[in-house]
């Protein structure tokens, strides 16, 4: 058994209303990676703040190294040798990837900086950790998974003794996952202490050592993961062992005409040549991995993004939609991933963002808002919708992120949209609204809306799509009808496109 | 203490026009006040209460609220307009020229000096909304250009606009008629109509909507171009309106000026509660400012003071009321 490199024990935080951490214990030895699991809110987050100086902890003691420490902020947790490889990365896209790396800490010559010198770091960095990287790139030009090992290597080059990787794999692509796996492996070797905290089960297995489970804000208990089972993970995580029951067949019948065709649509890297028809009454599902071009697709059939060939049928109808105008006035929706920055006006009211696409039917005379008209549409669709808001004059940034989306959607509701475009509808939203908006979904194809949903949850794509498109790197791969979909089917149409 | 102010903050008048607002209302008292007593003592008795120093510090508040009214529009969307006061000056210089030099009737003047402005409004619009331009630097730009072409077009001469009882002086009476400020009653309407246009329309709606969240506006199927560029449009106008009541208080124009205005028109807005993140605008608020800053420029004289002190004021106003805003809004996040 190796050393213990840190130990934390009855750690204890509170937020205002919240028992973020309740007493956990946590260790770490050099050369293991342990993994760090439980639900979102489950506490793994606040814990590694509390390691690495972003929160102060309310009790409780951490001992680095033999001796006991307090970190003030990152920056002297990063000093000490425990560094954060975030899951949003923060590189300077302009900058090289050396300069990246030695960002703060530049070697100079003189008065100027000596990039040669960093270049030369760099390579050496590299080397070390077996990565083929040019330190003289342009740092926007990597992957995503590129840009993570530079993160890695930045976080190495910091004389970092123990590493926090923070769902690292989200947006990889399953070759970028192994590579990122066999540097793990020889930093394993090399007697760093690695924790790892994701959500995928089956990475969980094929990497760490030990798997410590986490509850609200309490520690479940620490297995090894090689005695354990996935299902003693999941079971340690809820308490309880569920599954969503899976879609097993369509229900639009056959002959439900098709109310949107999209024929070789083309925009940008992130779409080429996507084809696809959506029928009256159906989920069309768009399943693939984070930057397969799933969005860049809806962003550009919507008009969001400029189109550069391609040919979009409503109704049978061939349509020019250049603007999100043109798109509305066709009856299409877009309800984007990104809700605060795209989906509604946080400062205005629920009746303000509700009327927002439609404004224009409810002028009295003069472009005056017929306010009165205005409230009462508003208010229908938050009853219809059962959105929770004391009234509709309350500022949408007041809302619950499930609340705000039902905003959205009234939105496109009330200007009599037929086609809906949810991309990412659950993102960001607690599991009970999560449900609700399932419903709300299942509701509106009932009642003859047709629904293109982007999710990036392989359990929601199952559940609820009809018909499953799934992208890879701006290209279709595969179409599916519910009834042949599996995880399987769509993960190795999600990867395909990926060069070894 | 707390639970007093609460229960004023609570108070249906208070809520009708905003807390800030009240709280400005109350500032004017005090500086009147303030200058009432500091006067007589800086100056030796002379006396700061008087009819005629009320009537000019409102010759001040018209052309600055007219600007500040302009640019609580572009403000609303989130932009910045540093063209205004150049543009008035630009304005008054063509449509005084006109009248002076060339003989144009009055009436078609005053529409030119609205025009000038209009159209100074429109090219800053285009830039900002269809070229996507800064809009600080794409008003520093115009700025330039408009104190160039008042300078060109009326070869670097003032101009002074006819006073005394010939015919082409009816302007004058918009401001004051018989010692009445008739320009008060004019101002107070075209904030009104200002208000219903930023409240009430499809048009202000889409202008504060796109200045709290302009993507959220497009993706919504609204042409936010337009809209943003009528805010510039509805900023550069106002300088023409501007324009006419300057003149209409002071007659006579320099080329090459007008900038000092643009941080009291500025000052005005910000100070009544518009947010420079755009978003939430107070037509009564600029209305306050406006009164606000001329008074205290008319106070400052009054005392003795050059007109510089005005400058340094303003510029800490523009600071404080800035400042202000991006703590409170921290705060409600």
């Amino acid at each position: 058994m190796n050393d213990v490199i840190l130990t934390m024990k009855g750690i204890d935080k509170s937020f205002p209303g919240v028992h973020a951490l309740d007493h956990v214990d946590f260790e770490v030895r050099k050369g293991e990676v342990h993994a760090l699991m439980g639900e979102n809110g489950a506490g793994k987050s606040t814990l590694m703040g509390v390691l690495t100086g972003i929160f102060s902890k309310d009790a409780g003691t951490i001992t680095y190294e033999g001796k006991e420490v307090y970190y003030a902020s990152p920056r002297e947790a990063q000093t000490a040798g425990i560094v954060i490889v975030h899951q949003e990365l923060n590189m300077m896209g302009h900058l090289t990837v050396a300069q990246n790396i030695f960002i703060g800490r530049e070697w100079k010559k003189g008065p100027l900086i000596d990039d040669a010198r960093m270049n030369e770091e760099a390579r050496k960095l590299f080397a070390l950790l077996k990565i083929d990287i040019n330190p003289r790139e342009t740092m926007s030009r990597l992957t995503v998974g590129k840009q993570q090992m530079c993160e890695i290597a930045k976080a190495i080059s910091h004389e970092a003794k123990i590493i926090i990787f923070d769902e690292p794999t989200a947006a990889l692509t399953d070759t970028e996952i192994e590579q990122l796996f066999n540097i793990i492996r020889d930093l394993r070797q090399k007697q760093y202490g690695i924790v790892y905290i994701s959500h995928r089960m089956d990475e969980i297995k094929q990497i760490t050592d030990r798997v410590t489970v986490m509850r609200d804000g309490q520690k479940v208990g620490t297995l090894i993961t090689s005695e354990c089972t996935k299902d003693d993970i999941v079971h340690m995580m809820v308490g309880r062992v569920i599954y969503e029951e899976p879609k097993t067949h369509s229900r639009v019948p056959a002959d439900a005409p098709v109310v949107l065709k999209a024929e070789h649509l083309y925009a940008g890297r992130m779409v080429q040549d996507v084809s696809f028809e959506l029928r009256k009454g159906e989920i069309l599902g768009f399943s693939g991995l984070m930057g397969a071009g799933r969005t860049d697709t809806a962003r550009a059939l919507f008009g969001a993004d400029p189109r550069e060939s391609g040919d979009v049928y409503v109704e049978g109808k061939k349509v020019n939609i250049r603007s999100p105008q043109d798109a509305v006035r066709e009856g299409i929706g877009y309800l984007s991933e990104d809700r605060k920055r795209f989906g509604v006006v946080l400062e205005k009211t629920v009746a303000q963002n509700s009327t927002l696409a439609s404004l224009r039917h409810y002028v009295k005379y003069l472009g005056m808002i017929d306010r009165a008209a205005e409230r009462k549409v508003s208010q229908e669709m938050v009853k219809a919708l059962k959105t929770k808001t004391p009234s509709v004059d309350q500022l949408v940034m007041d809302l619950s992120g499930g609340n705000q989306q039902k905003v959205v959607v009234g939105k496109w509701l009330i200007s009599k949209s037929k086609i809906l475009i949810f991309d990412e509808p659950t993102r960001g939203i607690d599991v009970g609204a999560k449900q609700e908006i399932y419903e709300l979904m299942n509701r509106l194809v009932k009642e003859g809306k047709s629904i293109i949903m982007i999710s990036s949850e392989m359990q929601e794509i199952l559940r609820m799509s009809d018909r499953i498109v799934v992208m890879c790197e701006g290209k279709k791969t595969a179409e599916f009808d519910i009834a042949e979909a599996t995880q399987e089917k769509i993960m190795s149409a999600a990867t395909r496109e990926i060069a070894v | 203490m707390k639970f007093a102010l609460q229960r004023f903050k609570n108070l249906r008048f208070v809520k009708l026009i905003g807390f800030n607002r009240v709280v400005l209302i109350a500032i004017i008292f005090l500086m009147y006040g303030f200058f009432t007593i500091l006067t007589p003592i800086l100056r030796n008795g002379s006396s700061f209460v008087n009819y005629n120093r009320i009537l000019s510090a409102l010759n001040y508040a018209y052309f600055i609220g007219f600007l500040g009214l302009g640019v609580t529009f572009v403000i609303a969307t989130g932009g910045i307009d540093f063209s205004i006061g150049p543009v008035m000056f630009c304005s008054a210089l063509i449509s005084g020229y006109c009248l002076t030099k060339f003989n144009m009737p009055l009436w078609l003047c005053l529409f030119v000096s609205v025009a000038v402005g209009a159209v100074f409004g429109s090219i800053g619009g285009y830039f900002v909304a269809f070229r996507h331009l800064p809009s600080f630097i794409t008003s520093l730009a115009l700025m330039q250009v408009a104190k160039g072409v008042g300078s060109i077009f009326t070869k670097t001469q003032s101009v002074t606009w006819p006073s005394g009882s010939s015919a082409a002086s009816w302007y004058r009476d918009l401001v004051k008629w018989n010692g009445i400020p008739v320009g008060f009653f004019i101002f107070i309407a075209i904030a009104a109509l200002c208000a219903v246009l930023l409240y009430r329309t499809t048009a202000g709606r889409y202008m504060l909507s796109l200045g709290s969240n302009k993507e959220a506006v497009r993706l919504s199927g609204v042409d936010t171009r337009r809209w943003e560029m009528l805010a510039y449009v509805m900023s550069g106008t106002m300088a023409g309106v501007a324009a006419i009541f300057y003149v209409g208080a002071y007659t006579t124009v320099q080329p090459g000026l007008g900038d000092t205005f643009n941080n009291e028109a500025i000052a005005a807005c910000v100070m009544g509660g518009t947010s420079m993140a755009g978003g939430s605008a107070s037509i009564l608020g600029t209305v306050i400012g406006a009164i606000i800053v001329a008074l205290m420029q008319e106070g400052i004289l009054a005392m003795g003071f050059t007109i510089s002190y005005q400058y340094v004021l303003t510029g800490l106003i523009v600071l404080g009321a800035v400042t202000a805003d991006i703590i409170s809004r921290k705060r409600k996040n």
